[in-house]
């Protein structure tokens, strides 16, 4: 544990509908370095990413980012702040080409030909987009869509970055290409809290991990070592199973 | 012959705008704005009443319509769009609907004459029968309609707004998460809708001399009918359906008469929706994604015939 929480999320109740999906969840996540969030579908990690991110008004609880309470703003505002979403399905602008999705990626800013800049080194991060800019982003591969996700969200420069299963649908050999990129962005001092399924790919680049299920917390601690791998088993697959069974610690990769 | 053209042009043009209105507000809103026609018709009847008091003469009733079909269409926002933004889109298009007939309830009891004439900029300073018969009002609309194209093109194309308006059309949820204001965003694109309907107005009054209560249906129908003949939320698709609408129109009336023209344009609406549901645009695009597979696929086989020769 290094460093005061850049996000701290306290008693949280968020949900789509009229039932409750989070039932007052608390975590943290420090600036420069990679916190995960994992657990068995349905336990509300969409949700509380977009609770976070802005995107659904939480109905309990507080956000505060950096110092400042959050909950509530509208997700374009927390952009232009410095928190930024990847969403699950990426939601890129199919229709746009790879340029005009990074250029607006940086509209929450402000003009001016730092945007150029920017665009310029985006490019050099990713090479594979510099190659496609004039493409529309719907051509792209999944992992190349990825890419882009990413490139996006750091367009609006953000000080802290949400992603929400990055390696979905992702070929092994891509996913793990991604999660050294997520690595590399905090190497920058940039905050991510990364939410996975896969559970032991992402946990080898995370400092601390939080486990949430039936929308809870569970567990919160270092990514590793017994203690860690009992929340994770048990989030996944019930507190009956038996702790030397030859369980697939959370592989559910396709 | 050529005056027939420019006639059936100008009506085009008249209807592209329309559509286009129709479908800048729908691409960002996924709604219809079944109020656009008579926001318009406020705007044109509003022009009347000041022209009929001597507040304001020929040459300035284009802005006075301009103005008024905003004011009338940011009512109508406030009214229709951003209270139910979260419902679904028939909540919007009913309230719409309600709010056509009270504009033109509005509208008709300030006015209540069966119709009025419209004075055109142009009277007397164009000798009849100049041009081979080509009329100035015709000529008018072209030229304001291919600005407002080119304008929107560079609008949309060029800057930072224009990149928002796209993003958003795309996908609303993802414009969020870049950090575009959406709903800033959306009513921006409702006022500008309603300053190029008003523009349309003005030019479609100019063309017929008058306007009657019935303008506020004709503008709300022809622009609908175009918009989704070139495919709802394309706004090259938009033009390219106007234009056409107004071609088929003027060649039936001069062809079969005023009566059959309804028929010729409807008729048309049906035959290219039977063949494509998605419109002049959705044409476009199934014949572009069709070549793009093709180019991929020769570029593959370029490819592979490289490899094969390097091994």
């Amino acid at each position: 544990m290094t460093g005061a929480p850049i996000l701290a999320v306290e008693g949280l109740v968020a949900g789509r509908g009229r039932a409750d999906v989070l039932r007052s969840v608390s975590l943290s996540a420090e600036a420069g370095a990679v916190t995960c969030l994992i657990g068995p579908n349905g336990a509300g990690k969409t949700t509380l990413m977009m609770a976070i991110a802005g995107l659904i008004r939480p109905r309990r609880g507080r956000i505060r980012f950096d110092g400042r309470e959050i909950a509530g703003r509208p997700a374009h505002r927390l952009v232009a702040e410095g928190l930024a979403l990847v969403p699950q399905d990426r939601l890129l602008f199919a229709g746009l080409t790879v340029r005009e999705n990074l250029a607006a990626g940086a509209l929450s800013r402000d003009a001016g030909p730092a945007i150029e800049t920017d665009i310029a080194r985006m490019g050099q991060r990713f090479p594979r987009l510099a190659e496609r800019a004039g493409q529309r982003a719907g051509s792209l591969s999944g992992g190349e869509q990825q890419m882009l996700a990413i490139a996006r969200a750091l367009m609006a420069r953000p000080r802290f970055l949400l992603l929400d299963e990055p390696s979905l649908g992702l070929a092994p050999l891509v996913a793990r290409e991604v999660l050294d990129l997520i690595a590399g962005i905090a190497g920058e001092g940039i905050g991510v809290l990364v939410v996975e399924q896969n559970a032991a790919r992402v946990r080898s680049i995370a400092r601390r991990m939080h486990v949430i299920d039936r929308g809870r917390i569970v567990h919160s601690g270092a990514p590793d070592g017994a203690a860690a791998d009992a929340a994770v088993d048990r989030a996944f697959f019930g507190a009956a199973v038996a702790p030397a069974g030859p369980a697939p610690a959370g592989e559910a990769a396709p | 012959m050529i005056a027939a053209a420019v006639a059936g042009l100008a009506l085009g043009a008249s209807y592209a705008l329309l559509a286009t209105g129709f479908t800048v507000v729908f691409g960002v809103l996924r709604r219809i704005d079944l109020a656009y026609g008579a926001s318009i018709m406020l705007g044109l009847y509003a022009a009347i009443w000041l022209h009929r008091e001597g507040m304001a003469g020929a040459p300035a009733l284009a802005p006075v319509v301009i103005a008024v079909t905003v004011l009338a269409a940011a009512y109508v926002e406030r009214l229709c769009f951003a209270p139910h933004a979260d419902r679904p889109p028939v909540t919007a298009m009913a309230a719409s609907f309600a709010i056509w007939m009270q504009l033109q309830e509005i509208a008709v009891l300030a006015l209540p004459l069966h119709t009025y004439p419209f004075p055109s900029p142009f009277a007397g300073a164009w000798p009849a029968g100049a041009l081979g018969g080509i009329r100035p009002e015709h000529v008018l609309a072209l030229v304001a309609a291919a600005a407002i194209g080119l304008g929107l093109a560079r609008l949309l194309g060029h800057t930072r707004f224009g990149l928002a308006v796209r993003a958003t059309t795309e996908n609303r949820a993802a414009a969020a998460c870049a950090g575009i204001d959406t709903r800033r965003v959306a009513i921006a694109v409702f006022g500008l809708a309603a300053a190029i309907g008003g523009v349309a107005g003005y030019l479609i009054a100019c063309i017929d001399g008058q306007v009657a209560p019935h303008f506020a249906m004709r503008a709300t129908l022809d622009g609908i009918a175009a918009a989704i003949l070139g495919g709802l939320g394309s706004i090259p698709g938009a033009i390219a359906g106007g234009l056409l609408l107004g071609l088929v129109e003027a060649a039936a009336r001069s062809a079969w008469g005023p009566q059959q023209a309804d028929l010729a344009r409807y008729g048309l609406l049906l035959a290219v929706l039977a063949a494509a549901p998605g419109g002049l645009a959705g044409i476009a695009g199934a014949a572009r994604r069709r070549l793009a597979a093709r180019r991929r696929a020769s570029g593959r086989r370029v490819g592979e015939a490289s490899a094969a020769g390097e091994a």
